[in-house]
Parts: C-alpha cells; sequence; structure tokens
C-alpha cells in the first residue's frame, strides 16, 4: 500500500506539479512574457499573452511529415527525449525548501540534463538529413561547448562558496545555506559568476544574440528545418520549458532562502498556502531575470556570428566566471 | 473540447511561407512591411517561417514563370496540411503586365485551390493583412473538415 502511494507521488510530481504540465503551462507564459515586453519594446502591440500556447497547439494539429531520407525513429524520438530530461530536471530544483528529488550531487545530475535537450537537437537535426540542418547542428555543438565551461566554473564557485571546505552539489543544502547567509547574489565574491551565469540563460534557451545554431533568417532554423506538426511543437516547447527551468536555476543558486511560511489552520493548509506563495515568489523572479537577460539583450543586439560566440564565452564569460572561483577559493 | 483548442489554435498563430515565383519584388517588401512595428501583423499571431515544412499559409507572388513553376510545385507539395494559398498582387492572379510572355506559365489557379487572392500592384499593407487574416480563418474551417472527415471515418 504504501510503495504504491508512494509511486502514485512520483508520478505525480513527474507529470504534474512541479513536472511537465507545470513547466510546460509556465514555461509558454514566460516565452509569451518575453515576445509581449519583446514587442512593447519595439513599439509594436505585439501578440497575445498566450501566443506560444496557441502555436504550440497549432502544431499538434498539423500534419507530421518526415522526409524520405531521414531516420524515422530517430527523427521522432528526438523531441520527446528532450521534453522528458527537462521535466525531470524540474524535480531537483528545490521551490525555496524541498525538492521532490534530492541526490548528494544535484548539480552534476543537472549539468548532465541540461546536455540531453542540446543532444537531441542535434540527433533529431541530423537524423533529418538536410544540409541546413547540417550547418544547424555543427553550430549548436559549437555553441554547446561555449556556454559548458562557464556553467561548470559557475557550478564550481557555488559548491566551494556553499560547502566550506569541501565542494556542496546538493541544491538542497545550497538553498538551505542561503537561507541562514543570505541569498548568494549579495556575497560581493558571487557576484561575477552570477553575472556570468545570466550570460549563460540566453545561449543555453538559444535566444537572438546567441542563436546562431537556429539563425532563422540565414540557415531557417536549422536543425529544426525538416520537422512539422507535434514533433516541431514539442521542440518549441522544449524551448519555451528551458527559458523557465534555466532561470529557476539561477534563482536557486544566487537568490534562494527560506522563502515564506504561512501557519495558518491545519498544517496541510499552510503547507499548501506556502507552497503556492513560494511558487509565485518564484515565478515573479523567474520573469524578472527573463526580462533582464533575454528580452532586454534581445531587444538591443543583433546575432553574433559563430565564431564570435565561441570567443566572447571563453574568454569574458568564462573569465567572470574564474574570476567569482579563485576569490572563493581564496576564502572570500 | 481539445479538437476545438487546435481548431481554434489554428487560426490565432498562422506563420507564412513566402514564394516568390517572378515577382519585381514589389509586393515582396509589402508583405515585409506588414510584420514591421508599423503594420505588425504579429498582433494576430503572424510570423514568416523559413522553411515549407513550418507553413500555415503559403504566400505566392509574380506571375508563375516556366523557371519557377517546377519548384513552386515542389514546394507546395512539403507543406503539412492544413494550409492555405494566398495570392500576393495582380499577377499570380491574371499575369498581369507580364501575361502573353512565353515564359510566364501563370495564373496561379492552374496549379492549386487558391484560397485567397489580394489584388493590386501592388497592394496595401492593410489589405495584405486582411486577406492573411480571412485564410487564417479558412484554415480552422480545413482542420474542422478534417475532423468531420476522420469522424466519419471510423
Amino acid at each position: 500500500m504504501e510503495l504504491i502511494l508512494k509511486a502514485l507521488g512520483t508520478l505525480f510530481s513527474v507529470l504534474i506539479y512541479p513536472g511537465f504540465l507545470f513547466v510546460s503551462a509556465v514555461g509558454l507564459l514566460l516565452a509569451g512574457f518575453d515576445r509581449k515586453v519583446l514587442a512593447r519594446m519595439q513599439k509594436r502591440v505585439g501578440p497575445p499573452l498566450l501566443q506560444p500556447a496557441y502555436d504550440f497547439f497549432k502544431l499538434l494539429g498539423k500534419e507530421t511529415l518526415v522526409p524520405s531520407r531521414a531516420n524515422k525513429a530517430v527523427f521522432l524520438a528526438a523531441p520527446v527525449i528532450g521534453t522528458a530530461s527537462l521535466a525531470v530536471m524540474m524535480l531537483f530544483l528545490p521551490i525555496f525548501g524541498r525538492a521532490p528529488l534530492s541526490l548528494r550531487a544535484d548539480l552534476i545530475v543537472i549539468l548532465y540534463l541540461l546536455t540531453i535537450p542540446a543532444v537531441a537537437l542535434i540527433l533529431g537535426g541530423s537524423a533529418s538529413g538536410s544540409p541546413f540542418a547540417g550547418i544547424g547542428i555543427s553550430r549548436e555543438m559549437v555553441v554547446m561547448m561555449a556556454y559548458e565551461l562557464p556553467l561548470i566554473l559557475v557550478f564550481l564557485a557555488v559548491a566551494r562558496k556553499t560547502g566550506g571546505s569541501e565542494l556542496c552539489f546538493s541544491l538542497e543544502r545550497i538553498v538551505a545555506w542561503q537561507a541562514e547567509h543570505g541569498p548568494l547574489l549579495f556575497h560581493w565574491a558571487m557576484i561575477p559568476a552570477a553575472l556570468a551565469m545570466l550570460f549563460v540563460i540566453p545561449a543555453e534557451v538559444g535566444t537572438q544574440p546567441f542563436d546562431a545554431a537556429e539563425a532563422e533568417t540565414e540557415i531557417c532554423e536549422g536543425p529544426l528545418i525538416e520537422y512539422s506538426g507535434a514533433p516541431l511543437g514539442l521542440f518549441k516547447l522544449n524551448t519555451a520549458i528551458k527559458m523557465f527551468l534555466m532561470t529557476a536555476l539561477f534563482c536557486t543558486l544566487f537568490l534562494g532562502g527560506s522563502g515564506v511560511t504561512v501557519t495558518l489552520g491545519p498544517i496541510w493548509l499552510g503547507a499548501a498556502l506556502s507552497a503556492l506563495l513560494n511558487t509565485l515568489i518564484l515565478l515573479a523572479l523567474c520573469l524578472a531575470v527573463t526580462l533582464l537577460c533575454m528580452t532586454l539583450v534581445h531587444a538591443v543586439t543583433a546575432r553574433l556570428k559563430i565564431e564570435h560566440l565561441f570567443r566572447f564565452y571563453w574568454t569574458v564569460v568564462a573569465g567572470l566566471a574564474l574570476i567569482s572561483l579563485i576569490l572563493v577559493w581564496l576564502g572570500l | 473540447m481539445f479538437n476545438k483548442l487546435i481548431a481554434d489554435s489554428l487560426s490565432r498563430s498562422p506563420w507564412l511561407y513566402h514564394i516568390n515565383t517572378g515577382s519585381c519584388n514589389g509586393c515582396d517588401i509589402e508583405l515585409v512591411a506588414c510584420l514591421t512595428p508599423r503594420y505588425d501583423a504579429e498582433r494576430f499571431g503572424f510570423k514568416l517561417a523559413g522553411s515549407p515544412r513550418h507553413a500555415d499559409i503559403v504566400v505566392v507572388s509574380g506571375p508563375i514563370t516556366s523557371q519557377s513553376k517546377d519548384r513552386l510545385i515542389r514546394t507546395l507539395e512539403q507543406v503539412p496540411r492544413p494550409f492555405c494559398v494566398v495570392s500576393l498582387g495582380s499577377c499570380p492572379r491574371s499575369g498581369n503586365v507580364f501575361k502573353g510572355s512565353y515564359s510566364v506559365e501563370g495564373p496561379l489557379e492552374k496549379y492549386i485551390h487558391v484560397d485567397v487572392s489580394v489584388a493590386g500592384c501592388t497592394p496595401k499593407p492593410e489589405a495584405i493583412i486582411e486577406g492573411l487574416y480571412q485564410a487564417a480563418r479558412i484554415l480552422k474551417e480545413k482542420r474542422l473538415a478534417i475532423q468531420q472527415e476522420r469522424k466519419e471515418a471510423d
């Protein structure tokens, strides 16, 4: 009996909250905010807030074409793999407190889970057999290498800062440390790492200045060119979910804390209310981070060439993260 | 209910794919003007797509030259259903000033059913947006028709 209940609980957290359904809804909404605010910055009226949701449901209703040269199984499985890994990744992120899944090395698992959607895109693109996709996946690989180094350096800096003399890779402990000592963003040695992380987010999501892999105007969305219907919709959903997950990861690493605790009525009501409030606070923070590091940057910059992007990430962004790492290692 | 949601979304998020079949570039410029901040067709969810596989509305401009005819037909075969075809300007509709030329194989009606035809040389952006908006409505009807077909087949 207990085992069944536990299995049901896990299923609930994977599929509904805070798993697939929750991250999809929030991700699509966040993408809608991004498009709307971008439009307002360009003095346009802009699409409705639910536009990404409309796009997704429309693509579900379209015919799915598989090119004759494509490897059908890989071509169709790739987007599903990406979505699944993203839904699982949310289970590791604590919303001010406890996470449904917690290990000793959350950060390392997250690093792998973050790579999977990009690899899925590469797999799907290469399975489609289009030359545009070929250019796209080669660029996607370069982008991946570009942001992965700074991301690892940021993780190391955070782990060293919160772990004291050893490295602490558990997100729950990182949040608990921040509840005690204040958010990491307000420790001056960590500010360069936070800046580096803000640069990593748009590259990971693939928004405007860093979207060389999916450049719509030159290589027609690269790896996605042969996709249509539901698989394309899933890839678009993946981008939206990534937008939420990356900003949520930033909030967990640098703006964590104990959150709010409501003590009202019976225990379960208080717990439910505080969970709701904490989720809302997280969403507000995510929205702010999205607007800062994606929408604003999108509105004022043009796309970088792939070699410039690579150089930028391995010099400026990795340098920022390295400064933090050295400062933290020196005990500051 | 889910079917209704999908059909509704189809009319709210039409992605455009633009084929130039020997147009003088006038209509193409006006189509792009529709997407600029001044007219902002993105209000209705319109977006330019780079690949015919992402398209919901195929916009054809130009009088269909013999060089572009085969490419046009091949491209239209790659668009996932349901989709709409919009002819932009007078050229694909009648041949316009190019009518009777040895290299013109129009009108577009000969090759595919045209859902909406926006006339003019060149049509105003307002007219183009209205035509595209009507095409988005037709998309929804087409989707409902496909659902009806499936229901009857069951």
